[in-house]
């Protein structure tokens, strides 16, 4: 719809991911409070904030993974989960099968190694775009293999899962998503649980994909991939977005108290 | 006198036909259980009334003994007027109460994938057949060859009670050998013998399936 109205289009820049009041309980846990996040094409946001605050449950409501109860998320304009009615104003669940559809335009990777273990590296990227996407065989594996070399991993293409480190795993984890052409990246911490001397590796990947302009929404504990490749940092504790800003003054002149006290303690515990 | 090779000679052929029937019942009801317990495993994992029905299933024909089962189904047939042969309700109570066995086979396979799989595949737009196809059952398989491998073995030792409802399997004809000779201890021996090879059979193909399917993990 927003295409057939040039004007609005002037004045608004196009938001690839757009949230608005999403809101979601576990029981009476109330783990988001009405969030709204916006990100632009091609920008890149980081979420940081204490453990609970509700970063990963932010990042499984974008794409459906779990329900919530208020809200809408719409990535390129396309309403994901719930669509609101025209006339009634009401907010409606979509069917499943358009749910899937719209994930699709939505890769993630997560803080664990999800790879198909019964599937080589190669069969891992084009079982997707070949069993969901309908792609031919010889197009998504020569899809596939220009991703690997993008994260560099050209010769590992026969191995399985269970072959490879944490930081490998991780890197086709990037790929495969990737293969399904999505467009826009959610990372969950996908370097936590990786030995320190293989994060690099990993991060290498994120900040060439950031470069080459996907729009990525990235939860990490790396305040310096923070510092170098976020457009805009976004600090989220109990539920709700308490600050959020360009990393220059967040990290340097943060404007709430509890920002401060957690980057200090953060610090401390990274000496950084 | 054990061990006379002139009334095993006489003997063979009667035990090899009788064995055609323990095979068909043990092939016939290895395939449908492969294929009906999957689906009761699968609708003992939806959420609702067919899982309960399905466990309900699995509870009662795990709990009661097979000859039980085979006689109600014998004898029942009968009265509800539709009687079945002595082979086909041999058949129907196996894989009455295998398919529960069976289910309950798929059914740990199918606890042993970790949600994060479901995830995975659903965050790449899978729906739910495809997600079952390529992501699950592949892993399902490999994980249940070896305790599908021992209830094939199980099946094929089980047919042997359908002796009770007349069907002439190499059990039954067996006994009628027994019974009418002195030889009791060849007839067993060699009973004994051919069941043995029927189910090391089932040892070597289940050993060479999970050689082929089997995945670094
Ligand atoms: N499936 C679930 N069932 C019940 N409660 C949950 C579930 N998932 C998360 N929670 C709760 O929701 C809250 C937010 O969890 P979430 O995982 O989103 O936090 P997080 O910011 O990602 O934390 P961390 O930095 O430790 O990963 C926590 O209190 C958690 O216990
Ligand atoms: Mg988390």
């Amino acid at each position: 719809m927003p295409d057939t109205e040039p004007g609005r289009m002037a004045t608004m820049p196009r938001l690839m991911l757009e949230m608005r009041g999403v809101a979601k309980r576990f029981g009476a846990n109330e783990v988001l409070r009405g969030v709204s996040l916006s990100v632009p094409r091609g920008q890149t946001v980081v979420v940081i904030g204490p453990s609970g605050s509700g970063k990963t449950t932010l990042l499984r409501c974008i794409n459906m993974l779990e329900d919530y109860e208020a809200g809408i998320v719409a990535v390129d304009g396309v309403p994901i989960g719930y669509a609101v009615d025209e006339k009634s104003g009401r907010r409606q669940r979509m069917a499943e099968r358009a749910i899937a559809a719209a994930r699709e335009t939505i890769g993630i990777v997560f803080q664990s190694y999800n790879l198909f273990p019964h599937m080589s590296v190669l069969s891992n990227i084009i079982a997707a775009p070949i069993r969901v996407k309908g792609v031919s065989r010889p197009q998504a594996e020569t899809r596939a293999r220009e991703l690997l070399a993008m994260v560099g991993l050209s010769d590992k293409e026969k191995e399985y899962p269970a072959r490879l480190s944490g930081g490998q795993q991780q890197r086709v984890a990037i790929a495969r998503a990737l293969a399904m052409e999505p467009k826009i990246m959610l990372f969950d911490e996908v370097t936590s649980a990786l030995d320190p001397e293989l994060v690099g590796e990993v991060l290498a990947a994120m900040r060439q994909l950031a470069r080459d302009g996907m729009t990525m929404v990235v939860v990490t504990h790396e305040m310096s991939f923070a510092r170098d490749v976020a457009d805009r940092v976004v600090f989220m504790d109990g539920g709700v977005i308490v600050e959020e800003g360009p990393p220059e003054t967040m990290f340097s002149t943060p404007k709430t108290e509890r920002v401060r006290q957690f980057l200090k303690r953060h610090n401390d515990r990274y000496r950084i | 006198m054990p061990f006379d090779p002139n009334f095993i000679r006489r003997l063979l052929p009667a035990l090899l036909e009788g064995a055609e029937i323990t095979i068909e019942l043990s092939v016939l009801t290895i395939a449908i259980c492969l294929v009906w317990g999957l689906l009761v495993a699968l609708a003992n994992a939806t959420r609702g009334p067919l899982a309960w029905l399905a466990a309900a299933y699995i509870q009662i024909v795990r709990n009661t003994p097979l000859l039980i089962q085979m006689y109600l189904v014998y004898f029942g047939l009968g009265f509800a007027g539709l009687p079945l042969s002595g082979f086909m309700c041999g058949l129907l109570a196996l894989c009455l109460q295998n398919g529960g066995y069976v289910a309950e086979i798929y059914r740990g396979g199918l606890q042993s994938v970790s949600a994060r799989q479901y995830e995975s595949g659903r965050a790449l737009g899978m729906r739910r057949w495809t997600l079952y196809r390529v992501v699950v059952l592949p892993q399902v398989i490999a994980r249940v060859i070896p305790p599908l491998a021992n209830q094939g073995i199980s099946i094929i030792k089980d047919t042997s009670q359908v002796a009770a409802i007349a069907v002439m399997d190499i059990m039954k004809v067996a006994q009628i050998w027994v019974e009418s000779s002195a030889n009791t201890y060849d007839v067993f021996l060699t009973v004994g013998l051919i069941y043995l090879s029927l189910t090391t059979i089932v040892s070597f193909g289940a050993r060479f399936a999970e050689r082929r399917l089997a995945f670094v993990a």
